[in-house]
Formats: C-alpha cells, structure tokens, sequence
C-alpha cells in the first residue's frame, strides 16, 4: 500500500497545492487578509501532513523514492549558507529591476514592519512546500527539468486567482528563476530570501 | 553524482532563463507581488494637505491620452493619473471633435487653486481638471454622452462627487464600494470634479478606527505567529535528519 501510494506523492502534493490556491479564492469575498490566513493555515497543514508522510515512508522505504528532500542527489551539494543568501540577495534585486523605475509609493515605513514581517512568514512557508517539498518530489520521480517547470507552473498557478492570466508568464519565470536557484545552491533559502526581497519591493515602488 | 551535474545545470539554466524573462517582460499586468498579503493604500496625495500630513505627503499626478479622432468622433479610451487617483474612461462616440481632428488629447488635472465649496458641503480631497482638446488647432472637444470617472477620496467623511460647470456645483449620481475609497460617477461635460462631504461631518469614529486596527493587525500577528510556528518547526525537522 505505503509503496504504491509514494510514487504518488509529488501529484497528490502538486493537487493539495492547487486546492489551497482555489480555497483562498474562495475566502477572497471575506477580506484578502483574512485569505491569506486561510492559505497559510492549509500551507502549514501541507507540511505537518508531509512529516507524517516522511515518516511513515521511512518506517516502510521505497527502494526507488527518497523520503526526503535532503535525500535526493542534487542536494546533497549544498552550497555555503552565505554564498547561498548573497545569491538569494542577487536574485531578489533582479527581480525588483522592473518596478525600481517606478516612482516611490509614499507608504510611510512606519506601516512596513508588521505587513513586512508577514510576507516573510507567507513567503517562506512558500518555499519551503514548493521549492523544499514539491520540486524534489517531482525532480526525484521524473526529472530535475520535470522538477523545475512543474514548480514554476503550479507556483504560477497558485497565483492565477489572485493575478489572473495576465500574471502567469511572469510568475512562471520567477518560479522557474527561485527553482533554479533551489538547484544551484541545494537550499530553500535563498529562495526565501529573493521572494521575500521581491514581495517586499512592492511596499516602496506600487 | 550524476544526477546532481544534471539538476545544477539545469538549474542554471532556469535561473538564468526565469530571470531574464521576468525582468524583460513588457510592463503590463505585472502583479504587485508574487504571492503574499494585499497592500495597504498608499496614503493620498493632496494639493494641499492637512497640516499633519504635510511633511510626508506627496504631489498628486497627473494623466494625459492621446485618442486617435476619425470623421470627428472619438473611438473611447481611459486615461488615468499617474498616481491612480482618477480614472476617466469615455465609450465609444461620448466625445466629438470637428471634423478635421486627427486626435484627441484628454488630460486630468489637480487643481491648485479650486472653486469655493458648494453650498453646505466640504471638498474632500483633491478638485481634478477634466479636460479634452482637439489636434491640430487645440479646440475643445465637446462630450456628447456621458463618461465614466472614478476618483479616490481621502480618508474620513464622504457622501458624493459632485461637477462644477465654471459657475455651480452639480451633484453627481454617486457609486461606492464599501471599504473601497473609491467613487464613481458619470459626468455628462468636461469640467472639475470633487469627493465632497456634509460641511461640518467628522472623521470616523473611535470604535470605526479601533475596529479596523484590531481586524488588520490580529490577522497580521496570527499569520506571523502561526506561519512562524510552522516555518520554525519545518526548519528544526530539517536540522535533524
């Protein structure tokens, strides 16, 4: 049972991911906040569901599947925790390129902290499912290249309520980009570090 | 090992190709984030601010459309300030030019000097110039049907946007959304345009502000403790194995 439901995993994983987006556009009537407290519930629910599989995989192994992310080859290379947050430091200033044009928003900074220390959370609790948990499942069962566009995709897919279409081509390159980084370095967070730089450019510049 | 010379290059290339496109992308509806939490409003910018907003406030903008005129008449268009204040859009035919017009240009304006307020009403905010000329010449374009104009108000007491034709002020039928500081209306001339307010009528209430702190920064703090909670436990289960 336990070993025909792990080949499984990173599907029933990618279907939990896109059922969370598709509740918090249901919660966006109530308030975009109080949606936002319903996706980072079910995101840490995602997690702690996870675990269990982690560990009921490690009680009955698969000869074929890592139970874990660490387990996968790609990151057993794990670049210097440094390196790997000037690259997510990098990659977060790139990604802000665009908008740093734009003329200054005039939010007081004063109002950043509080709404500042939230993207952290949200962000990083991101990461760590799509880029910690998501694209090794998928890189393990069929592929890096497998791996890095099927968490660009359902990264651009769990913004498509909140962004429509117009938003897609975008938030897949930066899926694509943040996965990159994921592979690069071996760490998630880097990744955390540039889509908390990126998400905080908007304070400043939108 | 070899799998991890494949998913590092791999990887490469999609940092490389992810980045390039994301910041090469023709502006357009770029999201104001990748995933995460609204933004509160930027604050309003006033011509003229109340004194305890004046060290931190911020000129209002302007907006301006060029629309392309044949055989006099206008096909529609938006125009917008540059700080998303307000917002006109004409359908097709709501404007007419002559019939030597090749364009026409729609401007949106603050106004630094505005009209007294009308009687027994305050403006609220800002009073925005709608104007529309003809190219070549610069005569007055002239609305035949009415247009759609949303416009922002500042924070406090609002009841209606009202047009002032060079001599009275007019109300406008008015149409809001609730917690949305925004209104709209449909003017049926080209003229100035402001929130307007009972003359007299106060700021929210006590209750109204504290209700909309405890709202905003209860869900703020539980998503911090919560996500926080979750992220740190994430992290200790990775340090173990």
């Amino acid at each position: 049972m336990i070993a025909a439901a792990a080949p499984r995993r990173a599907a029933a994983l990618t279907v939990a991911l896109l059922l969370t987006a598709i509740m918090r556009s249901l919660l966006l009537p109530i308030g975009e906040l109080a949606a936002a407290v319903g996706f980072v519930i079910a995101l840490a629910g995602l997690l702690v569901v996870e675990r269990r599989m982690d560990s009921v995989l490690s009680r009955h192994p698969h000869p074929t599947l890592p139970t874990r992310g660490r387990e996968i080859g790609q990151q057993r290379s794990e670049t210097p925790f440094w390196l790997g947050a000037a690259a997510g430091v990098g990659v977060g200033l790139v990604l802000l390129l665009p908008v740093m044009g734009a003329a200054a928003s005039g939010r007081p900074l004063s109002g950043f902290w509080g709404w500042g220390a939230a993207i952290v959370v949200i962000a990083t609790l991101e990461e760590v499912v799509l880029r910690g948990r998501l694209q090794p499942a998928w890189t393990a069962e069929a592929g890096p290249v497998a791996g890095l566009v099927l968490s660009a995709a359902v990264f651009a897919l769990i913004h498509l309520p909140r962004y429509g279409l117009g938003a897609m081509p975008l938030d897949f390159a930066v899926g694509l980009a943040l996965g990159g980084l994921r592979a690069v370095t071996g760490r998630v967070a880097p990744c955390a570090i540039a889509h908390v730089i990126a998400d905080w450019g908007a304070w400043f510049w939108l | 090992m070899v799998l991890a010379v494949t998913a590092r290059q791999a990887g490469k290339l999609a940092l490389v190709i992810g980045l390039a496109v994301a910041v090469l992308l023709p502006s357009g509806p770029r999201p104001a984030l990748f995933d995460g939490l609204p933004l509160p409003q930027a604050p309003y910018r006033y011509v003229n601010p109340p004194p305890d907003l004046a060290s931190s406030n911020q000129p209002p903008g302007s907006g301006q459309a060029t629309l392309p005129v044949q055989n006099g008449q206008v096909p529609g268009g938006g125009v917008q300030t540059s700080d998303g204040q307000v917002l006109v859009y004409f359908g097709l035919g709501a404007l007419r030019a002559s019939s030597s017009a090749q364009s026409a240009t729609i401007r949106i304006d603050p106004v630094t000097d505005p009209p007294a307020p009308p009687r027994a009403s305050q403006i609220r905010g800002n009073v925005y110039r709608v104007s529309a000329t003809e190219e070549p010449g610069g005569g007055e374009v002239t609305v035949v049907r009415g247009y759609n104009i949303t416009m922002r108000y500042p924070p406090g007491p609002f009841q209606e946007l009202q047009f002032y034709d060079g001599t009275n002020w007019h109300s406008l039928r008015t149409t809001t959304v609730s917690g949305n500081p925004y209104a709209g209306a449909t003017p049926t001339a080209l003229g100035e345009i402001a929130a307007t307010a009972p003359a007299g009528a106060g700021g929210e209430s006590l209750l109204t502000i504290l209700a909309r702190i405890v709202e905003s920064y209860g869900l703020l703090a539980f998503i911090i403790v919560f996500g926080g909670i979750a992220v740190a436990q994430e992290i200790r289960r990775r340090r173990r194995t």
